[in-house]
């Protein structure tokens, strides 16, 4: 059974799990990196990530409807066209933001193919157009500092 | 900021001085230098000079000295210039800035000091930075080396390492020769300098004048020693434990290069500014094959990047005798980081720019050498936190040119090598060192300051935060010594 026939048998609270499992498995993913990480500087942005999955997490957990109505900023795209880097010990900062950016966009595509999807439940299409937006703004934030950061243009 | 008002020397009545036009660089003409490596600016004349100095209003409360970040005294030099006193005035910007020369030439003066001179409200504002060029020069053609009255101090018998030879070592060894401490400065390259010299084309700044600073402070009593990497050669505990130094000055730079992540970065012909300008500033590329670095001569190189290390490059591909040389930048000119008299000479060298494109891969031929660029036109959004309109891609609008070397010159990043051999110095995110306003860092006796620290900035900014962690250094060996005693 494929993702969309599982969520039409589910309800509104197992969907909500679902989502926060999400969140789980990216702070499961970024603590396994940050105690895998040579770099002190490679370790200080794990557990950034660690603490704004967490954050986000907590965020579902309390899902509170004023913090997720915003629409989210315009797609800056930054990191759409760099290569996926592959996780391992001795990445740089550069590499761990692309790694998360691109984390955050293919989770916001998920959420929006099942907004799409579920286009004849409005409560549902409304839920994961909420969801997918709010990936797009963890999108935005990560590359915003890429941008800051790593494209100075010296 | 409080200014005693100089003696005025200037003899030209206020009000003919709103007349009297901004005095222009004399330049090598632009289709003889596109050929050379020679200086593009040949500098003020004594005559241009004083008149330009003339130009200055004496204004009661100067802002010039607040645009400075070391604070030179403007308005005094200025009067001294007035008065043909050149040496006097050199000596008068040495006393708080050790390298004029230099900073004559790179310092961005539109956006410092000259961006706050009274006079540029209405009129251009005063040629400050043309003017530090020239008094410098003159001091350096005229006196005896070295433009202070130096007096060898009674010796502390304390020793001081320095990890760089870059602005911020050099201002940390000028300033504390003279407190009497013996000075070190290590240098892992085999030129004196750091970023000044593989940074930074000789058309912009000639080498020798670095050879002559440094002979300086050889003068005065610094040690210099080249080939020397403090991480592989030697630590810094080993520095300090087995070779007796009392205190250490991190002055690395950010010399580690940046690359876009986009498929095909590894292709033959395919440099990071860092590797290109190296080969051609310190390995002198461009005198092949008098000297062992070959270069590639291009068809078509681009170079992607809108700073003055992405002008540099360009014009030294341009020299290097590239049919055609290519500015590739993701925004459009007005946001261009890059100084506009590097923009400016640069297209009178023929460098074409191409704005709002940004490419997303390099494809290669059967040998592994970069053949095209893939790109993307990008179209400016909002502005971001520097104020810059964003450059947002347009999808669709992916396009392919010929290319047969790239150049990327995205920004740097700081060493990792003193991180991963010295856990002691604490770090950020960014790999910069942690230190504070002063540069203490984390390690006890250890001081760091300029790019490892702030990240890619000036060379005066690197020199101003060498100068605050020598008054911090030497107030710590002070205390060192009281200590023991």
């Amino acid at each position: 059974m494929n993702l969309k026939d599982q969520i039409s048998l589910m309800g509104m609270d197992d969907i909500m799990e679902m989502c926060i499992n999400q969140e789980q498995q990216a702070i499961d993913l970024y603590s396994l990196a940050r105690d895998q990480a040579r770099d002190e500087s490679s370790r200080q942005k794990f557990q950034e990530l660690v603490d704004m999955e967490t954050a986000h997490k907590v965020a579902l957990r309390n899902f509170e409807l004023e913090n997720f109505i915003e629409l989210p900023p315009a797609d800056l795209k930054v990191t759409d066209y760099l290569m996926e880097p592959v996780l391992k010990d001795n990445m740089t900062t550069q590499e761990i933001i692309i790694l998360a950016a691109k984390r955050e966009d293919k989770t916001a595509r998920m959420y929006q193919d099942l907004a799409d999807h579920f286009n004849f439940d409005k409560n549902l299409n409304t839920f994961f157009q909420m969801m997918a937006d709010e990936e797009l703004r963890h999108k935005h934030s990560l590359e915003t500092e890429y941008e800051n950061e790593f494209l100075q243009e010296g | 900021m409080k200014h005693e008002r100089p003696q005025s020397f200037n003899t030209v009545p206020m009000k003919e001085r709103l007349t009297i036009p901004r005095q222009a660089m004399p330049e090598q003409d632009a289709t003889v230098r596109s050929t050379n490596f020679l200086e593009v600016n040949l500098g003020l004349t004594p005559e241009q000079a004083v008149i330009e100095a003339q130009r200055c209003i004496e204004c009661k409360n100067p802002t010039c000295m607040e645009g400075c970040p070391v604070s030179i005294k403007i308005p005094d030099f200025i009067q001294l210039i007035c008065n043909q006193d050149f040496i006097g005035a050199a000596q008068k910007i040495k006393e708080d800035n050790s390298l004029p020369a230099i900073c004559g030439r790179v310092c961005p003066q539109e956006t410092q000091c000259e961006e706050v001179c009274v006079m540029g409200r209405r009129f251009e504002p005063v040629a400050i930075g043309r003017l530090e060029r020239f008094v410098a020069d003159y001091a350096m053609q005229h006196g005896n080396g070295s433009l202070e009255s130096f007096e060898k101090p009674a010796s502390t018998g304390q020793k001081v390492a320095i990890v760089g030879s870059g602005p911020a070592g050099l201002a940390v060894a000028s300033d504390l020769i003279k407190e009497g401490h013996e000075v070190t400065v290590f240098e892992a390259l085999h030129e004196f300098g750091g970023v000044l010299v593989y940074g930074i084309p000789e058309f912009r700044l000639p080498k020798e004048i670095l050879r002559q600073e440094v002979a300086t402070l050889e003068a005065k009593g610094v040690k210099f020693v080249k080939n020397f990497i403090v991480g592989r050669t030697m630590t810094i505990q080993e520095l300090m434990a087995e070779e007796g130094f009392d205190a250490v000055f991190l002055g690395l730079g950010a010399g580690l290069p940046r690359f876009m992540n986009i498929p095909g970065e590894n292709l033959n012909g395919v440099y990071s500014a860092n590797e290109f300008l190296t080969r051609s500033n310190l390995m002198r590329g461009y005198d092949f094959p008098e000297w062992d670095t070959p270069l590639y001569r291009a068809k078509h190189a681009i170079i992607v990047g809108g700073g003055n290390t992405a002008m540099d490059a360009v014009r030294t591909a341009k020299r290097l005798g590239a049919d055609e040389a290519t500015i590739v930048y993701r925004r459009s000119e007005e946001e261009m980081p890059a100084r506009n008299e590097e923009i400016h000479h640069a297209k009178e060298e023929g460098v074409k720019f191409m704005n709002l494109v940004n490419p997303i891969e390099f494809i290669s031929n059967e040998q592994g050498s970069v053949v095209a660029a893939k790109c993307l036109r990008m179209e400016l959004g909002e502005p971001d936190d520097s104020g810059r309109r964003r450059p947002i891609p347009m999808e669709g609008s992916e396009f392919i040119m010929d290319v047969d070397m790239v150049v990327i010159a995205v920004g740097n990043g700081s060493n990792p090598l003193i991180a991963q051999t010295t856990p002691e110095i604490q770090t950020n995110k960014w790999g910069n060192i942690v230190a504070d306003e002063d540069g203490r860092t984390s390690m006890e006796g250890v001081f760091a300051g300029g790019d490892i620290v702030s990240g890619g900035a000036t060379v005066i900014l690197a020199m101003g935060a060498g100068r605050k962690s020598a008054i911090a250094m030497n107030e710590y060996l002070k205390t060192k010594v009281r200590n023991s005693a």
